[in-house]
């Protein structure tokens, strides 16, 4: 067995000391992804393994009129217990949506974000709420929008030797939330997936429109949705129609594994959207 | 490397390697046999313990994070009233679990009970989602929960009364 050379560092400058001396170590704050992925009874790790847990500046949560800011560091179970005022309603019920108790009590947002391999349950959901996160590396820090998460191949794509410090969501309402979690299993597999589609109705047009489908890779169309937002929400069934056949097309050239279920959502959502 | 925990009340320095999960730590070094790696993915719920308060399936969490923590398991848990409270309601419905999940649905029910006294059908069907081992019936065990939760509130009124 491969032994690792464990850190457990008290503060954010101690672990960016550490991605220093090792742009690769492996910063492991819940760990359930990693652990619960391994089918194996011994779990394999890189040489180096920092254990951030329990990092204070990395578990704060603050309310302002317009974010919800909250540490990478903050599980699943803290996020849920905030005030109900503090959290934006379909937050909740997609975290909720997590697994079960015992792993929402040790599962962390930062590392729902940071899975390498797959996008997981919250990055669609963020990404359409627009929402920011912090990296910090030794050369500095950044704000990014979650949707930067996302590259060019639409596979995660997570800065290398930097940390993902905070997570900042907007606190906007929306009128029209949409999401559907597909697949059953407790973690991630092959079959499982997220659709979130969200937007504003002002004066019977549609505004604001924005729709991300996400599993293995993720799919967003931001010029498709520029086009959708400002349409009539009396717009006819055979325009909403084009607007299906469009996303169809677009997501199946870029790749989307099984179109079967998206088309459903698909013509649902858009079904529920406009009258 | 060596892993400073406090276990059941008792401060322990366990040995584990980087890759050991807790469940195994435990099992182990301290031969807490209530436990047991199974599924290894949080499903099952044999490995339930407490950790810092909190209740985590141990499988999934690697020994080093248990450093400086407070880890509870069903053998130190077993010695409360709640648990006879829990037992007693088993016994009333007939709903008994079996051998190799009952202290983990006694941990969840312990759990949800400290957390919430008078528990809905949502809450005892969301605690009970630890443990997928589907020996029992739901509904039998939706009146079990219930029940041990009205027992565990006389109980306790009756003590402050």
């Amino acid at each position: 067995m491969k032994l690792s050379e464990v850190f457990f560092p008290q503060d954010v400058a101690e672990i960016l000391e550490l991605l220093r001396k090792n742009p690769d170590i492996l910063l492991l704050a819940g760990g359930s992804a990693i652990v619960g992925s391994q089918a194996s009874r011994t779990i394999s790790l890189p040489e180096q393994v920092a254990s951030i847990a329990k990092v204070q500046e990395l578990r704060k949560t603050v309310r302002t009129e317009q974010f919800l800011e909250m540490g990478a560091c903050t599980t699943f179970t803290g996020i849920l217990s905030l005030a109900p005022t503090s959290l934006p309603e379909p937050l909740g019920s997609v975290i909720k949506a997590i697994g079960n108790r015992g792993l929402r009590n040790i599962a962390t947002i930062g590392g729902n974000l940071c899975c390498e391999n797959r996008f997981l349950d919250l990055w669609p959901f963020l990404s359409c709420m627009e929402a920011q996160v912090e990296f910090r590396s030794p050369s500095g820090s950044r704000w990014a929008s979650v949707g930067h998460l996302c590259g060019e191949d639409n596979r995660p794509l997570i800065p290398k030797a930097s940390i993902l410090s905070r997570v900042r969501i907007p606190l906007y309402n929306y009128d029209f939330i949409y999401y559907r979690k597909l697949g059953n299993s407790l973690y991630p597999s092959s079959d499982s997936a997220m659709f979130v589609c969200m937007a504003n109705i002002a004066r019977d047009k549609v505004e604001d429109f924005r729709l991300v489908f996400s599993g293995d890779k993720a799919f967003r169309l931001k010029d498709k949705e520029m086009s959708i937002s400002g349409k009539k929400t009396s717009t006819p069934r055979r325009e909403i129609r084009g607007f299906v056949a469009e996303y169809k097309k677009a997501f199946e050239e870029m790749g989307l594994f099984d179109p079967r279920p998206f088309t459903a959502l698909l013509e649902d959502v858009f079904g529920r959207l406009f009258l | 490397m060596i892993i400073d925990v406090t276990v059941n009340g008792v401060p322990r320095h366990l040995k584990s390697r980087s890759g050991d999960r807790l469940v195994d730590m435990l099992r182990k070094e301290l031969k807490l046999l209530s436990l047991s790696p199974d599924c290894l993915q949080g499903r099952c719920g044999k490995c339930l313990v407490f950790m810092d308060g909190r209740i985590v399936h141990s499988c999934l969490v690697p020994a080093f994070k248990a450093r400086a923590t407070t880890i509870l398991t069903f053998e130190a848990i077993a010695k409360n009233p709640e648990v006879k409270d829990i037992e007693k309601a088993f016994q009333i419905t007939q709903t008994q679990p079996c051998p190799f999940c009952r202290s983990a649905k006694i941990m969840a029910i312990f759990d949800l009970l400290s957390r919430i006294p008078l528990p809905g059908e949502e809450d005892i069907l969301e605690a009970l989602d630890m443990v997928s081992c589907p020996c029992s019936d739901p509904l039998g065990l939706i009146q079990a929960v219930k029940l041990a939760a009205e027992l565990r509130n006389k109980r306790k009124f009756s003590r402050e009364a």
